[in-house]
């Protein structure tokens, strides 16, 4: 029995770091969770990098947002691709590796998970490419990443939203991130401070931030 | 009371600090071969850079080769480094050309040529942002936003929660921004004193960041910045480490200084408590004393923000 988080609702660096660990392993272990995984180690500590990709019209040819939502069931852009290098799947005959990576246009988000030193919870940080395309902005954010449902009530809250646009702690490149300034009181509200352990707790939270930005957290996982 | 006096005084001094700044448009987006006239400008130290752009494309309108470019696509360079525009220019300036900030030995042996570096030369664009800046918007919400962000963040390790400015009303959170734009600081100070604890009250953590010195060869203009919970207090015993054991039982707690801090975060570049010895630490372009408490340092000497950013400078 993991030891549970001593400085609840927050999370200590020994904790984080030890929680990112534990989750990077389990998804290892875990099959199609829909995206790839990996720790990202630096001087200061540790963070986690997720990756997906996502179907969505290049940018050059977006249809109308009203097209996109009603041709389309819900999370119409959620779709994951299926896992890029299928050589890794004995089953796979070679024209279903033809068929698989045809090239479509898919959008790249990279989500990264740090501790914010402020806080003291996890934040996420993520970023959007096209392929051979730059950076993309905070309207292709609330079209691509944001499912349907959330857009409004995330947009109402601060000046431009519970979405800010910042730099990114370690590359210092422009990233967009959710704001970590009410994470605390929500793991309070939710979690059980006796109980929960730091893999949990990390778990918990990425359940909870995850699904406003289309990184949703494979049942799986929590077992 | 007196230290309440001095306090205000010198939070009056540094919103009074001005910048010479020197801004000329981008050779390249000019359409006369010679230069231009350059725009000056003393500049508040706690200002933003991208509120000077209107007046700026105002006044280079006449030799834009793009005409149709807006002011909110205008960005700053410094010697080919694109300048973060959610920093103030006082902060800015101390990073990138304080080489030696005003102390009386400098002055000294200054030589001619170390004068240079004012008035403050700077480019400006109106196209081609770079990749590595956070794009504005045509209604300044993202500087808004930005500047919003940062004080959240002073004002939860001040308190321990977001509730303060969370409960500030929509009125005088958009004027916490607009007295810093205006740099008023009567208004400033009558919405900051809801947000700030009482001077009895002491801060949970005292929002300090620490910029480190940029290597000469930096191909990104990505920054290393130090940041660490810092209690305003910590126990006397912790001054000399072989004490730790005493600190247990009621301990007497000193106030933390910029001494203390420097030399547990970076202890290589501050291995006195006291002295500078290999580096020294500067804001609003001075170099401040090791001794000085950092609590008062943060309520006196903050950017607007909420912050106090102090840049670490090498000495010799």
């Amino acid at each position: 029995m993991a030891a549970s988080c001593s400085t609840f609702p927050f999370l200590a660096q020994s904790e984080f770091e030890g929680a990112c660990q534990d989750l990077a392993d389990r998804c290892t272990s875990a099959q199609n969770i829909g995206w790839s995984i990996r720790l990202l180690t630096k001087p200061d500590g540790t963070g986690l990098r997720i990756t997906k990709y996502v179907d969505a019209p290049s940018p050059l040819e977006v249809p109308a947002l009203e097209d996109l939502e009603t041709s389309q069931d819900e999370d119409p852009v959620c779709r994951v691709l299926a896992p890029r290098d299928v050589s890794t799947c004995p089953n796979s005959s070679p024209q279903e590796a033809l068929v698989r990576t045809k090239p479509q246009p898919s959008l790249q988000i990279d989500y990264d998970i740090l501790l914010s030193p402020t806080y003291q919870v996890p934040t996420l940080y993520f970023g959007l490419r096209w392929d051979n395309h730059g950076p993309l902005g905070l309207d292709e954010v609330y079209q691509y990443v944001v499912p349907e449902r959330y857009r409004q009530e995330l947009k109402s809250v601060g000046v431009m939203g519970g979405i800010s646009m910042g730099y990114h702690p370690d590359s210092g490149a422009p990233a967009f991130f959710v704001h970590p300034c009410n994470t605390a009181d929500a793991m309070a509200n939710i979690a059980d401070a006796q109980s929960v352990t730091p893999g949990s707790y990390l778990l918990i939270w990425l359940g909870l931030v995850g699904h406003c930005v289309n990184l949703h957290v494979p049942r799986e996982l929590f077992a | 009371m007196e230290n309440r006096v001095s306090l205000s005084s010198i939070q009056k001094a540094v919103w009074d600090g001005r910048l010479p700044l020197e801004i000329v448009l981008a050779s390249s987006e000019s359409r006369t071969f010679d230069k231009t006239d350059p725009y000056l400008i003393a500049y508040p130290r706690i200002s933003y850079l991208p509120s000077l752009l209107p007046k700026l494309r105002a006044f280079f309108s006449n030799f834009l080769i793009e005409p149709n470019s807006q002011s909110h696509d205008g960005w700053f360079e410094f010697e080919g480094v694109p300048l973060k525009w959610h920093y103030p220019v006082g902060l800015l300036f101390d990073l990138y050309a304080g080489a030696d900030p005003a102390s009386k030995t400098a002055r000294d042996n200054e030589s001619p040529s170390d004068g240079s570096s004012l008035p403050w030369r700077l480019i400006v664009h109106f196209s081609d942002w770079p990749d590595d800046l956070v794009r504005l918007d045509a209604d300044g919400m993202v500087m808004n936003d930005a500047f919003i962000n940062s004080v959240k963040e002073a004002d939860f390790l001040r308190n321990g929660t977001a509730k303060g400015i969370m409960s500030l009303s929509k009125e005088d959170s958009s004027g916490l921004w607009n007295a810093v734009q205006e740099v008023d600081l009567l208004s400033f100070q009558r919405i900051s004193s809801i947000l700030l604890p009482q001077l009895s009250q002491p801060f949970r953590n005292v929002p300090i960041r620490i910029f480190l010195p940029l290597p000469l060869d930096a191909e990104t203009s990505s920054l290393k910045v130090v940041q660490s919970p810092l209690p305003p207090s910590i126990p006397a015993s912790s001054m000399q480490s072989s004490q730790m054991l005493s600190s247990r039982s009621g301990s007497m707690m000193h106030p933390q200084t910029v001494g203390t801090v420097l030399h547990t975060l970076l202890p290589n570049l501050f291995p006195s408590r006291r002295t500078p010895v290999l580096a020294k630490p500067v804001l609003h372009g001075a170099v401040i004393p090791m001794s000085a408490p950092i609590e008062e340092l943060v309520r006196s000497s903050a950017y607007g923000d909420g912050w106090a950013y102090l840049v670490v400078r090498m000495m010799g």
